[in-house]
């Protein structure tokens, strides 16, 4: 991990760090790429992922509609609405 | 030197379903802003994705159109990026396994018969949408669209033309419409298309620059950026006007010109992962028999049984098959009036017409095939004349419960058994064309059609014409 | 600091405190974050709704360290809490007061079993998929778990009987099949032969130390054999967790941006500046540390050697347990190396959660039940929560 790709990582995360925090950082990823030895000393070739810990499949539901929640209550907590809509600044396209 | 263009596309169809993929709120279009959103779709926390059954029927069935290899195990993964349509800043769509791979779709063109293959079918949640006319320094966010489902379809570089995009289109719109799985109406944006397009020498095996151009509303805009595009890569290359670099582009049709979209909004990793959330949905044989048992007939099986089985001409069975709709009310007009020629001749010729005068696509077509049958079997058998049927065929597009036969006698457009009403016209018509009268005499054929009008107008259609003409003729030669 | 927040009208005997990951729809939640400061969801918990239903009362919201990833929350927006100069966590002082009869909160990264161990309380973290994580804030999907602790486990298992149970609304639910074996009561003393890792309990603080021969004397008393068992795979579960747990955490938080509700920033011009600026003021350190570690693991040239790894190690973690419940019926170890932490050691050293977890990973990781009590961890195979209750029983 080097500043330039911490800094793309922040880009990416719209996070910005000041240095001292950058510092932190680095000695942080330092750290877990260390740790990463710990794992690539352990054979995985013959191993599946796990992205599920229970072997749980098809959870599916019907195709039923429903709209319980008003768009009142759900932009109760908004900064910023305009005639029902949620209000960002001028996105140019 | 020639050149030739490589052409892939990845089209986005909105499935058509009752509620969004993950969430249970309405996937229709049309609500107010905000109006079909929950929790869930507008990025709050706490609310958990359950996946829609009919989004993976409906996925699966696509692929078997297309003649794709289904997934048995398909799985969910979460792709980021920042944009204010994202609500959650991902979007839950298939990476790893995707619901269908390696299909292939023939196309027709001018130059004849083509296979397109289909690299894959992936099932993913649509964005939601921006709208920027509302305020000047703002722009507004609506997520009803956000969580609709989507399935995408990704053609192999196949394409070479824009003819052959056309026919590609036309041919995935009509396999998904058959299917009754979407909509695919680029106006209503419920079909999107990404162009990923590149040029090169004829005969070279090298590929150029490939370029990606997004935001075309139809499929004419998508020719026109198609052309614009060829143009500019050939003169980047013939003439060094320009540096290709492989990027997206947005069309704008209204200049007719591609521009680069910034780099920001397009760059970056997307850093796709399994979504833990989201189970592996298994597709176990039961399921996938009975989606392939719910496969409907191929247009073009439906064509060739057309010709055979109900005798009509291979024009008229082209025609009916390019629009399910038209064939499915097709199919039901015959069902009742028993004459195929008849109602496919009602189909292409009067239904035609009237989606014509109402700016309606054959595919929006939405009056009742059995009334129609019915419509016809009264106009066959002289109830009605073929101008009135005409007129209850116009209500009949207003009024999918309208039945022909009342609604002929509640307005009075049914044949007259009366002759001493025809005859009495008749006679006061022929009394006041003295001209018309003499002309036909003298051999003009056309003269009669005149009077024979007048008299219709004034029985309101409401009399055979064939008696009708048969009477005018003997009185005019009594005269 | 804001400890707790208290709800006046709570009649019930039977109070309930819910930790900040919960969502209720009468009290805020934030998470500990400023990013959600009063924060009201507009859904509550699936644990709250049956609790509710039960006769049980929320009887107030307890602060939790920034979405959960810390040691016990000290990372909370509110401030640390402290108690006699070391850390000590809300919902563990509030039952500890008997203020409520337990606390319910998620278990991300261990912070609730190690408060727990340090406060003397009992806490369970059941079996992954037998409590509806519906209603809680999402952080590291693939392991987190609603936890209840109180006072002994003939509470925790109270309360754990009403929570649990199959959730429509939760992908990750077991069936009510499933979810009945966890109910149903095992055979008296099913936990014979314990195994105790032997890394687990070497760089430990005397304090810690002595819990631990205290509960192997306990345990050995009643007949119970307990084996000392080398196995250093199950150390490095924090290292794959840590690798999905920030993963998962990097995306889960992306949805917080200043567009929708929450914390936004006043100074902005463009949505660049909004999201930014909105993210930077509002996150903690330790938090956007994690965010851009997690990033990092899923980019595209890190993808395969640092988070699928990650997920074929959570395999091998898995299988390694299935080997010692083969000869073992449950697995003993610590679940902090400290009997107490102090803000002096987390200033030393910001990351420590990420090194302190090594204890609670395997756990987390392998969505195993493990019951915390006598300040130590036992760890049994999907679904043994009621042996380990009884177990732990005798040592609480």
């Amino acid at each position: 991990m080097d500043k330039e790709t911490l800094r793309k990582l922040e880009l990416l995360n719209q996070l910005s760090l000041t240095d001292a925090q950058k510092a932190d950082v680095l000695g942080f990823f330092a750290n877990r790429e260390e740790e990463l030895n710990i794992l690539n000393a352990m054979n995985t070739e013959n191993t599946e992922r796990m992205v599920h810990v229970m072997p749980i499949m098809t959870v599916v539901r019907e195709d039923v509609a429903a709209q319980p929640f008003s768009r009142d209550d759900l932009q109760k907590g908004a900064p910023e609405t305009n005639q029902g809509y949620w209000c960002v600044p001028r996105v140019v396209e | 030197m020639r050149y030739e263009t490589v052409i892939g596309l990845e089209v986005h169809v909105e499935l058509a379903t009752q509620s969004k993929i993950f969430c249970a709120c309405h996937a229709k279009y049309g609500a107010g802003p905000n109006e079909h959103v929950c929790p869930a779709c507008c990025g709050m926390p706490g609310m958990l994705p359950v996946t829609n059954k009919r989004v993976v029927d409906f996925g699966m069935k696509a692929g078997m159109m297309l003649n794709c290899t289904i997934n048995r195990t398909t799985t969910f993964d979460k792709k980021s990026y920042y944009y204010p349509d994202l609500p959650c800043a991902y979007q839950t769509t298939q990476w790893f396994a995707p619901v269908a791979v390696n299909g292939l779709v023939e196309i027709e063109t001018s130059k004849g018969k083509k296979n397109v293959r289909i690299k894959q079918i992936h099932m993913e949640e649509d964005a939601g949408k921006l709208v920027h006319d509302i305020s000047e320094n703002t722009s507004c966010v609506d997520f009803n669209r956000t969580s609709v489902p989507l399935i995408e379809i990704v053609s192999q570089p196949d394409l070479s033309s824009a003819e052959e995009v056309e026919a590609y289109l036309e041919r995935l719109k009509s396999l998904l419409r058959y299917a009754k799985v979407a909509e695919c109406a680029m106006e209503h944006g419920t079909m999107r298309c990404d162009v990923n397009l590149s040029v090169r020498p004829e005969g070279s095996d090298k590929l150029g620059v490939r370029t990606e151009m997004k935001n075309m509303n139809s499929i004419d805009a998508i020719k026109r950026a198609i052309s614009y595009e060829v143009a500019r890569h050939i003169d980047a290359i013939e003439n060094g006007t320009e540096v290709l670099v492989q990027e997206t582009r947005r069309w704008d049709d209204l200049k007719g010109k591609s521009y680069a979209m910034r780099n920001k909004e397009t760059a970056g990793d997307y850093r796709y992962f399994p979504d833990p959330n989201v189970m592996p949905v298994v597709i176990d044989d039961a399921w996938y028999d009975s989606i392939k048992a719910s496969l409907p007939e191929f247009p073009e099986v439906k064509r060739a049984r057309y010709i055979e089985t109900l005798g009509l001409s291979e024009y008229d069975a082209t025609q009916l098959t390019k629009s399910i709709a038209v064939c499915e009310c097709f199919e039901d007009a015959y069902a009742v009036c028993g004459n195929a020629k008849d109602a496919a001749n009602w189909l292409l010729s009067e239904v035609m017409s009237v989606l014509g005068t109402k700016k309606m696509t054959p595919d929006s077509l939405n009056i009742n095939g059995k009334s129609l049958g019915e419509l016809i079997k009264l106009v066959a058998e002289g109830k009605v004349s073929r101008a009135n049927g005409k007129k209850i065929l116009t209500a009949m597009f207003d009024d999918t419960d309208l039945n022909p036969a009342e609604y002929a006698k509640a307005n009075d457009l049914v044949v007259s058994n009366d002759t001493g009403l025809m005859e009495k016209v008749a006679k006061e018509v022929l009394a006041g064309e003295e001209k018309a009268v003499a002309d036909f005499k003298a051999g003009k054929e056309k003269a009669l059609a005149a009077i024979l009008g007048k008299c219709m107008k004034q029985l309101k259609g409401n009399c055979n014409p064939q008696v009708l003409r048969e009477f005018l003729i003997s009185e005019i030669g009594k005269m | 600091m804001k400890l707790y927040t208290a709800k006046s009208d709570t009649v019930t005997a039977k109070r309930i405190v819910a930790d900040d990951m919960i969502l209720t729809k009468d009290m805020p939640t934030a998470a500990g974050s400023k990013m959600l400061d009063g924060y009201m969801s507009l859904l509550e918990a699936e644990a709250v709704t049956r609790l509710t239903a039960a006769g049980y009362g929320i009887c107030g919201k307890a602060d939790v360290g920034e979405f959960a990833i810390d040691l016990v929350g000290e990372t909370s927006y509110y401030g640390a809490p402290t108690k006699d100069g070391k850390l000590t966590n809300a919902s563990v002082e509030i039952v500890k007061s008997s203020e409520a009869m337990a606390a319910i909160g998620l278990d991300v990264n261990g912070s609730i079993r190690r408060a727990a161990a340090q406060g003397g309380l009992v806490s369970v973290k059941p079996t992954y998929g037998t409590v509806s994580r519906y209603g809680t804030i999402p952080v590291a999907c693939s392991g987190e778990t609603v936890c209840v602790t109180a006072k002994n486990t003939d509470d925790c298992r109270e309360v754990l009987d009403v929570i649990v149970g199959h959730d429509d609304k939760d992908g990750t639910s077991l069936s009510e099949t499933e979810c009945a074996k966890l109910k149903k009561a095992m055979p008296a003393k099913s936990i014979k032969k314990v195994a105790m890792i032997s890394e687990m309990c070497e760089n430990v603080d005397a304090e810690t130390k002595a819990k631990i021969d205290a509960v192997r004397a306990k345990l050995a008393a009643k007949g119970i054999e307990v084996t000392v068992v080398s196995e250093p795979m199950l150390s490095s579960a924090r290292v794959a967790w840590n690798i999905l747990m920030s993963a998962e955490l990097c995306n889960n938080v992306s949805r917080y941006d200043g567009v929708k509700y929450g914390y936004r920033t006043e100074n902005y011009t463009c949505i660049d500046d909004l999201y930014t600026n909105t993210r930077t003021e509002a996150f903690g350190e330790l938090l956007k540390t994690v965010i851009l570690y997690g990033s990092d693991a899923l980019s595209t040239d890190n993808y395969m050697k640092v988070y699928d790894k990650g997920l074929r190690v959570r395999r091998l973690i898995c299988e390694c347990f299935a080997k010692l419940f083969g000869q073992y019926d449950a697995v003993l170890l610590p679940a902090c190396s400290k009997a107490a932490y102090t803000e002096d050691m987390v200033a030393a050293d910001k990351y420590i959660a990420f090194s302190e977890n090594v204890f609670t990973a395997p756990a987390s990781i392998t969505g195993l039940p493990t019951v915390t009590a006598g300040g130590v961890q036992l760890i049994g195979p999907a679904f043994s929560e009621n042996a380990l209750f009884e177990a732990a029983k005798l040592y609480e």
